[in-house]
């Protein structure tokens, strides 16, 4: 099955055309999507701020991170499911999209650099979790998140400017044109 | 309203925004990462007093530490609003989206510093009142709204049906 074919069929789903023909669907899913992903910028910026050692240098960087990151899930969980949604209705378009592709490697580095930090950086976080002063690579981690999640958002952003207009029309909406 | 709009997007400063594509993105990208850090903020301090952030500090920890950021990045968000408001002024004025918006900005602005007037007035034995925890609530609501309401604008006879102004 090629590329193009499970693009194809995606576009030609149920749930595609329910976000297509359903009025409403798509503002009130492209708004929450955009909401999930202010939300998920906002809530990252405070772990990794406190990661950098620019703020909250007081707080524990375990606690920070425990009383943060369940709103980042929330808000990271909503901003897949509505950009499914939102993607299944040009699945096509938005494949061939320059902008969509930087932002689905900004979205990978993203997830690759906390999979590192997790799995590398913050084994020994038991020993620095409570200190102003944080090691290097975590410091790095940190700033490397900032910077993926900032593209993440303007990239998202990109799309809208570049990958042009639908213009289907919902069945039984009549055009009526001046003149 | 229209009348005012239009003669707004003839102005020289109007035009010369229109006819800069780039600083009407770069306006839009700076406008959607400050909202992230307002919301983020006022959610915060709000949830501080509702207890389901940061309950084991003071309310004062939690102002201090993201007071300046709401203040800041509402101030930018402010000034990008403005410019893109300039920019496009038949689009936002004739937008329902956009006055609602404009009115919870305000709100939430006035809302936060009374809910703070309020959470410094709380005997700590006792704790936050009811009024405080709802306009906690209330604010909660309104920030993601204020969010919410920005992405609306390019929809709005869509969302709001015949209360659009554009209907």
């Amino acid at each position: 099955m090629s590329t193009q074919s499970i693009l194809a069929s995606i576009e030609g789903s149920a749930l595609a055309d329910w976000m297509r023909y359903t009025n409403g669907a798509m503002p009130i899913v492209e708004s929450t999507h955009v909401l999930a992903a202010v939300l998920l910028f906002g809530t990252v910026l405070i772990v990794d701020l406190r990661l950098l050692g620019v703020l909250d240098a007081s707080r524990a960087f375990t606690r920070v991170s425990r009383e943060t990151l369940p709103l980042t899930w929330l808000a990271f969980g909503v901003s897949v499911i509505t950009g499914s949604l939102m993607f299944a209705t040009s699945a096509q378009t938005y494949f061939g999209n320059t902008s969509f592709q930087l932002k689905a490697l900004a979205l990978l580095g993203a997830g690759l650099n906390m999979a590192l930090f997790q799995l590398f950086t913050a084994r020994g976080v038991a020993t620095w979790s409570r200190n102003a002063g944080v090691p290097r690579a975590s410091r790095v981690a940190g700033l490397v998140s900032i910077l993926l999640w900032a593209a993440v958002l303007l990239l998202g952003r990109w799309i809208g400017f570049t990958k042009g207009h639908d213009f289907g029309i919902p069945p039984g909406v009549e055009l009526v044109f001046p003149g | 309203v229209r009348a005012f709009a239009e003669w707004l997007s003839g102005t020289p400063p109007s035009v010369a925004i229109q006819s800069t594509v780039w600083l009407v993105r770069l306006l839009q990208a700076t406008h959607l990462l400050t909202a992230g850090v307002v919301a983020v903020s006022g959610l915060m301090i709000a949830l501080r007093v509702l207890g389901w952030q940061r309950a084991d500090v003071p309310f004062e920890a939690v102002w201090t530490r993201f007071a300046p950021w709401l203040a800041l990045s509402l101030a930018a968000m402010l000034a990008t609003g403005v410019a893109q408001t300039l920019g496009d002024p038949v689009r936002e004025f004739t937008a329902t989206s956009y006055w609602v918006k404009l009115a919870l900005v305000l709100s939430c602005a006035v809302g936060t510093l009374l809910l703070t007037r309020a959470a410094r007035r709380a005997p700590p034995a006792t704790g936050f009142s009811l009024a405080a925890k709802l306009l906690a609530a209330a604010l909660i609501f309104f920030w993601v709204a204020i969010v919410l309401l920005g992405r609306m604008i390019a929809y709005d006879r869509a969302i709001w049906g015949g209360l659009s102004l554009r209907a």
